[in-house]
């Protein structure tokens, strides 16, 4: 992939989307320190606010994390994806509720729903980019929020909603905090493994080539669709384990877990973490939480204030703090390689 | 029913004010603006404080609050609208969504965060075969199809409106026949902005008003605007009045689904002619 | 009176002009040939504005102009048509007249009588809507939409591409016309024009000026140019 101060001479071609080098050493190599250092964090925040607090931050990260699939990596914008996580806080609550109390048998249903659900819309949206794609994935939670609120009011309740006993499996108790905190800890962790090893497989390169060129992908033979409906599928039902794991946290599901409104968090957290990168979505999470739940206590006009920061992002920090981090740490090792390079670089070019 | 019709055709025509402006932003910068709705809420709001200091004259008011809502409309497209074209999505959502935020705030402080009671100005009704109308959603419709009108003579037979059509078309030809594109650009912004604080205008003493109400019917303008094409004026009235149908007929039989209606024919029309952004 | 050096342009990544230095006498009309994908259009475009060069100065009686917007070089006398000739379809031919009138302070009628005479049959279109006419009366509308106005610098993409023989004759009869009143930058694939006009020729490939040719035995020498092509 090109950097950004090199040129092509005219006539030259530009070359492979992904060069071999890359592709048996990704960036995105996991590390086992990796889990180490997020843990620790999530751990030492819980000792600054509450378990229950962070707890609900982790969640949200998930959450984050299943969308910036869609959004970072295909580079797609949806305006709906809160229309998963519901699904799969849904279904899990009324599995719960009406059938029975095993709470991992309820994250199961969950995901599985959210997972058909997320074919079925996925089938229909995916062929759309940009603006149109935004706003039929907004259609569609509209649509799911208006079905939980009213026709289906005898089951979900409607408006007000229903509480949620889940029974205790093994080490779980979904009634201690404590026990709650280090299994949504697991989970985060879980889907942060699954992400990374798929986002640096042959698989995580093909929704990247798709999103930096996908006329050239289907050039060389590949069913673009297919690949973008099958990451639709997985964003999907990670957000319905958000889904679930918030059922199983408060206790109680109701409509504003489908709220078309609460897509904007989302979309603000990747863009402040950092687009496209798993660890951009973990802290852009951390800090619109922290934003959300607390900048209002300390500052009054908050919204006015996380306006004007949103509007220096925009136009200054393009790339979210975690890509500021990233570029200072590229330009530090360029520093050191380039005696290097200068000799070998140039002339492979 | 006749009432349902006329409410839709209220409903309708107060779509197609906010939705001009959206329409025509998209069409001339490309730019997809959520902070639209936010003059149809300052409008609303300059209203009310117009009312009071004149001790409830309606009309007077509601001038002045849709000239009050220029300014600002330029202030947004000065120094923020401008820097986004060409933009991608996410990024003019974000930034147009903080104007959105700072909007919004801004009337909480200067306003207060509850709603405020407005009532029908006019207040009679008409009667006319039977029916009974209320005069002033009469008014509202027909404001809208003058406007129609209006708006087909500017940009039939004024010059500008002869520049922003060919901009529509072919913004680059325009700009190296050495016309200033992006201030008639502006010119249009401002217009859709005032038409935007005049369906506020209108709509308030018939709806709530509340700092949040931009939010709500900026959705539902998105789904006229698509339905109707982006930058197609007459596409926009045609879709906002069916829509509106669509909203009234729906809340007759079904009382939350009216949006939701909405949503469903903007998702259906989205299926079958996708745009292109 | 015009000058490009060392014009580096790009797309992106890709380096598509490098390197590109020429100069323009008044009067003089300057054709450009070469390959598709060469970089032909992309250099009328940077000189008109509407794309910014990474490298490189581009001067216009005596003042720099790379990355002037084309409002400003419109103002100045620059007048850019270009390849895909586009008019202002939902307009009428009159009314796209009246919009190049605008902005260059002739008034209307001038401008129509100007049109005319170029184009006497375009009198019986006035009123039809621009997109309704065929593509030589489009060229011909689009070049007489560049010449409204003092034009001082014309920057014409293959003005003659895909037109009638009898259209592409009454080009150049324009353009013949125009020679020494007007400096102009043409590119072209059809060399029998090339060889009616031009008073030098530069051959673009691959981004980058392979020769300059100024001898008028070599310019006429058709047989010779087609290499280039």
């Amino acid at each position: 992939m090109f950097k950004k101060e090199e040129t092509l001479k005219p006539g030259t071609d530009p070359g492979p989307l992904i060069t071999a080098e890359e592709f048996s050493h990704p960036k995105s190599r996991l590390a086992g320190y990796d889990f180490l250092i997020i843990a620790g964090a999530f751990l030492l925040l819980a000792t600054i606010f509450s378990t229950h607090r962070v707890t609900d931050f982790m969640i949200f990260c998930i959450f984050a994390m299943s969308f910036d699939l869609i959004y970072g990596y295909m580079g797609r914008l949806s305006f709906g994806h809160l229309l998963f996580l519901g699904t799969g806080a849904y279904s899990s609550g009324l599995f719960i509720k009406y059938f029975h109390g095993n709470p991992l048998l309820a994250m199961l249903v969950g995901i599985v729903a959210a997972a058909l659900l997320g074919m079925l819309v996925g089938a229909i949206v995916v062929r759309a980019t940009g603006a149109c794609f935004a706003l039929m994935n907004l259609a569609f939670n509209s649509i799911g929020f208006f079905l939980v609120l009213s026709p289906l009011r005898g089951i979900t309740n409607g408006e007000d909603g229903f509480g949620i006993h889940a029974l205790s499996v093994g080490f779980f108790n979904p009634a201690s905090k404590i026990s709650m905190f280090l299994f949504v800890l697991f989970f985060l962790l879980l889907v942060f493994y699954l992400l990374k090893r798929l986002t640096s497989s042959p698989y995580g390169i093909m929704i990247r080539s798709i999103k930096e060129d996908e006329i050239r992908v289907k050039f060389l033979g590949y069913n673009t669709y297919f690949y973008k409906w099958l990451t639709f599928v997985i964003a999907a039902s990670l957000a319905g384990l958000a889904g679930t794991l918030t059922a199983l946290n408060y206790k109680y599901v109701n409509p504003n877990v489908m709220d078309v409104h609460g897509n904007v968090g989302v979309v603000f957290a990747c863009l402040i973490g950092g687009a496209g990168r798993l660890y951009g979505s973990i802290v852009g999470g951390v800090v619109y939480m922290l934003i959300s739940n607390f900048l209002p206590i300390y500052i009054h006009r908050w919204e006015m204030f996380l306006g004007i920061s949103l509007l220096i992002i925009v136009f200054k920090f393009r790339k979210g703090i975690w890509g500021y981090i990233q570029e200072m740490e590229e330009v530090r090792k360029r520093q050191k390689v380039v005696p290097e390079i200068a000799g070998k670089g140039v002339a492979q070019r | 029913m006749t009432l349902t019709i006329l409410y839709g055709f209220t409903i309708g025509a107060i779509l197609y004010f906010i939705s001009i402006g959206l329409s025509l932003t998209f069409g001339t910068m490309r730019v997809i603006n959520f902070a639209h709705t936010l003059t149809y809420c300052i409008g609303v709001y300059m209203l009310i404080t117009f009312i009071s200091l004149f001790k409830g004259n309606f009309f007077p008011s509601a001038i002045l609050a849709i000239l009050a809502v220029i300014p600002i409309s330029y202030l947004i497209e000065r120094f923020i609208i401008r820097r986004l074209y060409g933009e991608s999505l996410d990024y003019t959502f974000i930034a147009t969504f903080a104007i959105t935020l700072i909007g919004v705030d801004s009337i909480k402080w200067i306003w207060g965060v509850n709603p405020l009671p407005l009532s029908d100005p006019i207040g009679t009704q008409l009667n006319l075969w039977d029916f009974t109308f209320p005069v002033y959603r009469v008014l509202i419709v027909t404001i809208a199809i003058v406007l129609f009108f209006a708006l087909e003579l500017f940009f039939k037979k004024t010059i500008v409106g002869k520049i922003v059509v060919a901009a529509l078309e072919d913004k680059d030809g325009v700009r190296c026949l050495g016309v200033k594109v992006e201030r008639h650009f502006l010119i249009v912004f401002i217009l859709g902005s005032a038409l935007a604080g005049l369906g506020g205008v209108l709509y308030a003493p018939i709806s709530s008003v509340h700092p949040y109400m931009g939010l709500g019917i900026l959705l539902l303008c998105f789904a006229v605007v698509i339905v109707g094409g982006m930058g197609n004026l007459r596409g926009t009235f045609v879709s906002a009045f069916s829509l509106g149908m669509v909203m009234a007929i729906t809340a007759r039989y079904w009382s939350q689904g009216a949006e939701v209606m909405v949503f469903i024919v903007m998702a259906v029309v989205l299926m079958f002619r996708p745009i292109d952004i | 009176m015009f000058a490009v050096k060392h014009l580096d342009v790009a797309y992106g990544h890709a380096l598509v002009l490098h390197d590109v230095s020429f100069n323009v006498r008044k009067g003089q009309m300057a054709f450009f040939i070469g390959r598709n994908g060469a970089g032909k259009t992309t250099l009328l475009k940077t000189i008109m504005g509407l794309m910014k060069p990474r490298k490189g100065s581009i001067t216009y009686q005596g003042k720099e102009v790379s990355g002037v917007p084309p409002e400003e070089l419109y103002a100045q006398g620059l007048r850019y048509v270009a390849q895909e000739k586009k008019v202002f379809g939902n307009l009428t031919v009159k009314e796209n007249i009246e919009i190049a009138a605008y902005a260059s302070g002739e008034p209307l009628d001038r401008a129509l009588e100007k049109m005319t005479a170029i184009y006497p049959k375009l009198t019986n279109f006035m009123k039809l809507k621009a997109g309704q006419l065929s593509g030589g009366q489009r060229q011909i509308l689009l070049v007489g939409r560049a010449l409204v106005g003092a034009p001082k610098l014309l920057l014409i993409d293959e003005p003659t591409q895909g037109l009638a023989a009898v259209v592409i004759e009454d080009i150049a009869t324009i353009l013949k016309n125009l020679k020494d009143q007007v400096s102009a930058v043409i590119v072209e694939q059809n060399l029998a024009i090339v060889k009616e006009l031009a008073d030098c020729v530069f051959i673009l490939k691959e981004g980058k000026i392979a020769r300059e040719i100024v001898e008028k035995t070599e310019i006429a020498d058709t047989k010779g140019l087609e290499e280039y092509l």
